[in-house]
This record gives structure tokens, sequence and C-alpha cells, in this order.
């Protein structure tokens, strides 16, 4: 056997990205019917796809660093890959791994494949090659990685669970207003809500009889289960993308001699900072706990769209990792 | 942290001031200034900035006069020089501080203050009561040991212990945000007494850091004393490599450094990414170009002698930078009439051909029998700068072409002499940014803190624990109760296990009450 050319692993890399955007719209197909139905096959098979696609996705990622001899995040395509990877990643470890939660697969799916979609669909697609000067830098290297890592808890707390939360939420008020009561609040933390999450349905030996099974179907998590889950992915997010912010400022000083400058994608980190650093506050403040800092965390996935897509394809900004 | 206080008709100004103390005080108003900061970033990100690109807010306002004018007079091109950007940081700033102090104030007593004891254990949301072996005063000491372990703060009492955990939580949160003043006071005190400036270095010169060699290319702060270090930089060479698709690799300047005095500092490589730092001046790899070497002689007469520093025009949308020629000029103030030179240079022949017969251009990453091609002028020199050459007050005269190793009649100089022109070597220059910010420590220390603080701060919890112990008729009731700050259904099932650890420690239960173990 031969030893595989720079070109071939290319390729293989290439195959592979989009064999895992199919695989994971199949498996957001089995999610979405676990979701509907609660057929216990459809979440299982929906996860073993999702695993399949998943190593799939990170075989792409290694062919394609072998592929450029370096770290695979020195461009928007590559970027937008590890993103849509570890978002899908971080839904198994956080959502059904920490809260056992099982019917959302579908949503954080959909991100990544749209993700990797709007890459392959708007030309972000650069052969692999080698990083110019200025970005190969130790510092930038971190400051990336950082980045995409914080991008996608961000994406998975302050965009998907934050959107099912208010879509949740809104559903709650709606019944609570149909029974005459007034809705409970969403408090962090009441003991009452999350002891035992009662949509959880505890694998094979499923114990909600078939009735309960039947009345369930098509229905999210409690909003406070959501709540909780977006909140404490924003809150391993925020540290990681203040130390992002961090390396970034440590390069820019490296580099270009200024760890400041108010250039556009520093502008926009900031904002993005700022804003998550607002829902923090948010939620610790009377008045301001529940929907509207769920709206402030939402703002802050804009924020982050924005910082992402908008300043390198439309802001001239020194930050070029587009071409 | 509520802000509303009761507002009657009149307050004496000491009401009013203590009323704005409490408004800025409280979380809400940071959460207000924390967005209008963000407000106006976005602005700032996306109408150009005069300090970024000047070009760019130049033109805007020339194609949108309305807007323009109207953003010129709102501060919108410099929106983080602005005064309302200043007052609105400066706002946050001092509210920062306003909520800090009492919260600092009320830590550090809570740091010195043991954990005080409960009155009434079963009210608390977590309680729970066993039956042990050990006698009460045993029961207290054993579960004191098990909780300090534990790493709780304890305090005894006669059969009595409070306890409590995760004072790092509000500790580490304290010093994220004076970590985040302290950001602040690095970044005023480093650019308000530093400078950023740049300058070009030919291949085989040397420059000093001073005022005036940096030909105007310099900002510096608002308290900079102009203390330049006088340091003296040579360049020995600058090397630039590419790939073959004309990306580049690699750009190495050779440096030579030596004090004011003129003592000897030793080389040093300055590349992208790798500053090199002399006297706390830091000096970074910023651009480089072409330096031909330009001898031009009256006769016998050596009017000009030495490498001109050529530049670029920004390349068209889909040509390389790299295919475009270099321009530079030379002026002749000491003819009469006047003369300025317009200097076009070509650094790779070979590539010149090429785009000559294909019409496609070429990156010339190389030299390789690099030509000038020169067109005169005669007239008066209006231009003051050393790169300009006003040629609108002037008349074209004659034109050269001059290959490397040439020497090319130019024409008359009016006296009947003959000017020549020769092109003896083609060096390259860097151009370097050299910039002091002596507060770069302060920031970089600070957002370490901010690291370490975010830390506890967002994933710990503070929690307080109590214990009793009585005599209950041949053995001990032990009663537990907590209370947890934060993390409340984290705590629940922590409190489950400690209650059990310390039953287990004070002898294993001799009849387990569940009338009201458990959560309320
Ligand atoms: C009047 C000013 C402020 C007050 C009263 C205040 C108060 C607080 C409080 C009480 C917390 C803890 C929340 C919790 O327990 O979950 C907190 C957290 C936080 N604050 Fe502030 N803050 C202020 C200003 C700021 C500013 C200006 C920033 C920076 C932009 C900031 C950034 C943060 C962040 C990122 C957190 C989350 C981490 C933590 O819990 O320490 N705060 N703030």
């Amino acid at each position: 056997m031969t030893a595989m050319t720079t070109l071939q692993w290319a390729r293989l890399s290439d195959r592979l990205f989009d064999a895992a955007v199919l695989t994971y719209l199949v498996a957001m197909v089995g999610y979405a019917i676990y979701l509907g139905f609660r057929t216990n096959a459809a979440w299982a098979a929906a996860r073993a796809v999702t695993v399949v696609g998943l190593g799939m996705h990170l075989t792409s990622i290694v062919a394609r660093t072998v592929a450029a001899g370096r770290v695979p995040w020195g461009n928007m395509w590559e970027f937008s890959s590890l993103l849509a990877f570890l978002v899908v990643l971080g839904y198994l470890v956080i959502v059904e791994g920490v809260y056992k939660v099982r019917t959302l697969g579908a949503f954080p799916l959909i991100f990544s494949a749209v993700t990797m979609g709007v890459a392959r669909i708007f030309g972000f697609y650069v052969a692999p090659g080698p990083l110019v000067p200025a970005l190969n830098s130790y510092w930038l290297k971190i400051h990336v990685l950082a980045a995409i890592v914080g991008s996608s808890l961000y994406a998975l707390g302050g965009g998907v669970l934050t959107i099912l939360y208010l879509v949740k939420a809104a559903a709650e008020r709606r019944e609570a207003a149909a029974l005459g009561s007034r809705p409970v609040p969403p408090v962090m933390g009441a003991s009452q809500d999350l002891a035992d999450p009662p949509h959880f349905v505890a694998g094979a030996d499923d114990p909600v009889g078939e009735t309960t099974a039947r009345r369930r179907r098509g229905v999210l998590p409690p909003s406070a289960v959501l709540d909780r889950m977006a909140y404490r992915t924003i809150a391993v997010g925020f540290p990681i993308w203040t130390f992002a912010v961090i390396a970034g400022a440590v390069w820019a000083q490296e580099a270009w001699g200024r760890y400041w400058g108010w250039d556009p994608k520093e502008t926009w980190a900031f904002i993005t900072w700022v804003i998550y650093a607002g829902y923090l506050h948010a939620r610790a403040t009377s008045g301001w706990k529940g929907t509207r800092a769920a709206v402030v965390a939402l703002v802050g996935f804009v924020s982050l769209l924005v910082t992402y897509y908008a300043v390198n394809l439309f802001i001239v900004s020194l930050h070029g990792y587009a071409k | 942290m509520s802000t509303s206080a009761p507002v009657r008709a009149r307050m004496t100004p000491r009401q009013s001031l203590a009323l704005v103390w409490r408004t800025l005080r409280s979380m809400r108003t940071a959460l207000i200034l924390l967005f209008l900061l963000a407000m106006a970033s976005v602005v700032g990100s996306l109408i150009p900035q005069i300090p970024n690109s000047p070009e760019r807010a130049a033109s805007y306002q020339v194609e949108h006069p309305f807007w323009g004018g109207f953003f010129r007079r709102a501060g919108f091109f410099d929106v983080f020089g602005s005064w309302w950007f200043a007052l609105i940081a400066t706002l946050l700033f001092v509210s920062l501080v306003a909520c800090l102090l009492p919260r600092t104030r009320a830590h550090l007593r809570t740091i010195r203050q043991p954990p005080v004891q409960a009155r009434e254990l079963d009210a608390f949301p977590q309680y729970a009561q066993r039956r042990v072996s050990a006698q009460p005063d045993m029961a207290i000491a054993l579960s004191q040991k098990l909780l300090r372990r534990k790493l709780f703060r304890v305090q005894r009492a006669p059969g009595a212990l409070a306890a409590e955990k995760g004072i790092a939580r509000e500790f580490g949160s304290l010093l994220f945000h004076w970590a985040f003043l302290l950001i602040l006071v690095g970044a005023v005190y480093g650019k308000g007494t530093g400078f950023t400036g740049r300058t070009a270095i030919v291949e085989g010169e040397a420059w000093t850091d001073a005022r005036a060699n940096y030909d105007g290319q310099i900002r510096t702060g608002r308290f900079f004393s102009g203390d330049f270090s006088g340091t003296q930089v040579g360049l020995l060479d600058f090397a630039d490599s590419y790939r073959r698709t004309g990306q580049p690799m690699d750009f190495v300047s050779r440096i030579e450094l030596a004090d004011a005095q003129g003592n000897p500092l030793g080389h040093t490589d300055v590349r992208v990414n790798h500053p090199a730092e002399v006297n706390g001046v830091r000096i970074f790899q910023y651009g480089y170009g072409w330096a031909p070497v330009i001898t031009i002689r009256d006769g016998d007469r050596v009017l000009f002698d030495g490498p001109v520093i050529f530049t670029q025009d920004p390349a068209p949308e889909g040509v390389g930078q790299l295919a475009l020629p270099w321009r530079g000029v030379v002026k002749l103030p000491s003819l009469d009439p006047q003369v300025g030179l317009e200097v076009i240079l070509w650094p790779d022949f070979y590539a010149y051909l090429r785009f000559q017969a294909t019409g496609q251009p070429v990156p010339m990453t190389e030299a390789h029998d690099p030509f000038i091609t020169i067109q005169a002028y005669r007239g008066s020199l209006t231009s003051p700068s050393l790169s300009g050459l006003e040629t609108a007050t002037m008349t074209t005269w004659e034109d050269a072409f001059v290959g490397q190793g040439q020497t090319k009649e130019l024409g008359e100089d009016g006296n009947g002499g003959m000017l020549t022109v020769s092109f003896p070597e083609l060096r390259q220059y860097s151009v370097f940014q050299v910039s002091r910010d002596r507060g770069v420590w302060i920031v970089l220390v600070a957002a370490i803190l901010i690291l370490l603080g975010l830390m506890p701060a967002l994933y710990t919890s503070r929690r307080k624990v109590w214990v009793r112990a009585k005599p209950d008729g041949d053995a001990t009731l032990l009663r537990v109760g907590g209370l947890a700050l934060q993390r409340k259904e984290q705590f629940e099932e922590e409190f489950a296990k400690l209650v059990d650890e310390l039953a287990r420690v004070c002898g294993e239960p001799v009849a387990v009450e569940p009338e009201r173990a458990g959560a309320r």
C-alpha cells in the first residue's frame, strides 16, 4: 500500500464532509420522529447515526489536517466544519450526557447541517494549504481554537437551547393562561423542577407508561430544564470566549504591536462578550430572569453570527480568514 | 440591589446625591450601560473609523454628504475616541466602583466573621435528623472534623456547629470585577504615556528612535513626555520568501541594535509575529518594499545618490499586489529650472515581458534584471513632502529606461552640462512599527485575574450547614440544616450525602427517624 498524497487526503476530507452533512440530516429525521412519537427505536437509531456522522466528520477534519500539514482551523471553511462538529459533540455530551434529555437532537443537527451547507453553498471552500505568515502564530492557533469552542457553546446554549426555551416558555404561559392560573416562574435552582426531569425516559426500561408516552408526543422538556441547560452551556462558554478574546489580544500585541485596536472583528468579539456578560447579570437581576434574560442570550447568538460571518464577509477587517 | 426609592416632591441636594449614587450602584444601571457600550461599538464597527481606515472614512463623507456630515458631527467616524464613548465608559466604571465598594466591604466582613449559629434548624430548605451512637459532644467533634476535611469553615458552640463553604464564589466575582477596572487603568496608563509610529529602513542604513525620524507617522499618548529612547536600529538585510503560488511564506529583517550612546546591543531577527524589544520599545515587522539606489550626476558633480523608497498603488480587484510595478520620486531642487523625476521600478524583467506578451499580471517576488523607467519634469518643485511630486506646475521633459548597472543620459541641464542617471543596485527596505506601551503588563495581569476570578464565580456556590446534637434516650439526636445560596438543586444531593456521612462518622444510625428527613 502506498502512502496517500496530499491531494488524496484533501479529497477524502471533502467527501467525508459531505457524507457527514447527509448523515446528520438522516439523524435529524430520526430525532424528529422521536420527538413527535416517542418511539424509542427512533431515538436509538438517530443517536447511532449521529455518532457515525461525528466519526466521519472527525475523520474529515483529521484528513484535512494531514493534507494541510497544520492545525485544521486556518480559514472559514475549516472554522465552519469544526464549529458544526463541536455543536453536535456538545449536544451529545451536555444535553444527552449530563442532562439526559433526548428529545432535542434534531435542533443542534439542523444548526450544524446548515452551517456546513452554508460553507459549501457560499463557497468558503479553499484547498488545504499552509498559513500566511501573519496567521502562523502559536497564539493565533490558541485564540482561534478557543473562539471556535466558545462559539460552539454559545451556538448550542445561546442559540439552539435558548430558542427552544423561548418557544416552550411561551407555550407554558399559554397553557397556564388556559388553566387560569399564573405560570410558575422558571426560577433557576428551584429544587422542584430538576430532581427528576419529568420527560426523562430512562433508556430501554422506559418507566413511562403507554398513555403517558402518548400524551408526551411532540412535547419539549419543561422550560425550567431548557433554561438550566442553556445557562450552564453559556456559563461554560463564557470563560472560554473570554480566554479567546484575551489570546487574540496577546496575538495582536505580537503581530501588530497593539493588543486592542477596535478592528471590526475585535469590536464584534467584544460586543458578543458584553452581551453575554449582560446575560449573566440579567439572570441575577430581579425582573430580568426568564424570558428577558433569554432574549439577551439570543441577541448574543445573533452577535456571534455577525462576528463570525458578517465581519469576515462584508466588513473590511485585518482578520481576513475568509479568503 | 434595587434602585427604586420613594422620590418625594422635593429632595435635599444630599438626598439627590444619594439617589444618584444608589442608581449608579444598581446592577440594572450597569446592565444598561453595558448595552449602550455594545451599541456604540456596533456603530464603530459599521461606519469606517478614522484611526483604522482614514481613506474609507473620507470617501464615505464624499459619497454620502448628508449622512457623512451628520456622522462627522456626532463623532461616528471615531466612535472609540468620542466624548460620548468616554462618557459611557466612565459612567460604567463609576457604576462598577460604586457597586464594588459595598460588595467588597461586605465580603471582607464575611471573611472575617465566623459562620453564625442558627436558631431554628428545621426552618431551612434542607433539614434532616438522625439518631447516632456517639455522645453529643463527641458527635459535634466528629462532625466538625468531617466538615473541616470537606473544606467547610466551621464555628463551634456548645452542642452546635455552624459551617459554610464557597466564599470563593463572591471572592472570584469581586476579583473579576476589580480586574476589569484594572484593565482600564492599564490601558489608559499605557496608551497615555506611550506612542506608536512607523518607519521605513533601507538595507544597510540605520535609524534612530526620535520624533523627527518618524516623518509624521506617529501617534503619541496624551501624557507622553517626549522621552524617545534614542535607540539606533540598523537594517542588515531583509529577506522575504514565497511559495510558487505567490503566497508569502516568511518575512525576516535582520537588525543591529545600539543604544543612544552608540553602544552595540547585538543583532536580532524581526519577523511577523516575532517583534524585537529593546529599552521598552518594541519593533514589529510591518511591511517591506524595494529601494533602488539611484545616482544622478551633472557632468561629474553628484546631485543625488542613495536608495529611494518605492511604494505601490493599491492593487485593483483580482490583481495580486506583487504584480504591480513600484513607484518613487527623486527631486533635484538645486537645478534651475528645478527637476523632478517620477520613477517606475519593475523588479523582474521577465515578469514584465510576460505581462506585456499575455496581458496577465505576473507576481514579482524576486528581483531578476530589474529596471527603472523615468519620466522627468521641469519647473518648480512645490510639494513639500519627500515622496510627493506635484506635476501640474511643471512641464514634461525627458524620459529614460535604465537597467540595473546601467547609466543613461537624461538630458541637458540648461548650462550645457549633461544629466546622467545610474541604477547601480537594488535594495529592499523594511517598514517597522515601533511602539511603547508600559501598561501592557498591567493589562495582561488584569486579564489573567479576570479568568482566574471567573472560574469560582461561575462554577462554585455558597452553602451553609448547621449541626446540632442532643441526648435522645440512650443515643444522640443529630439534627442537620442546610442552605444553598446558588445551585440549589445540586446542593440537595450534596446535603443528603453529607447527612449520611455525618451519621456514619458519629456511629451508624441507631434508628433512622424518617419523619422530617429530606427536602421540603
Ligand atoms: C454596577 C455594576 C455591577 C454590579 C452591581 C455587578 C454585579 C454583579 C453580580 C452580583 C454578579 C454575580 C452574579 C451571580 O451571582 O450570578 C456579577 C457577575 C458578573 N459581572 Fe457584574 N456587576 C457590575 C458591573 C459589571 C461590569 C461593568 C462587567 C463587565 C463588563 C461585569 C461583568 C460581570 C460578569 C462577566 C459576571 C459573571 C461572572 C460572575 O459571576 O462574577 N459586571 N456582577
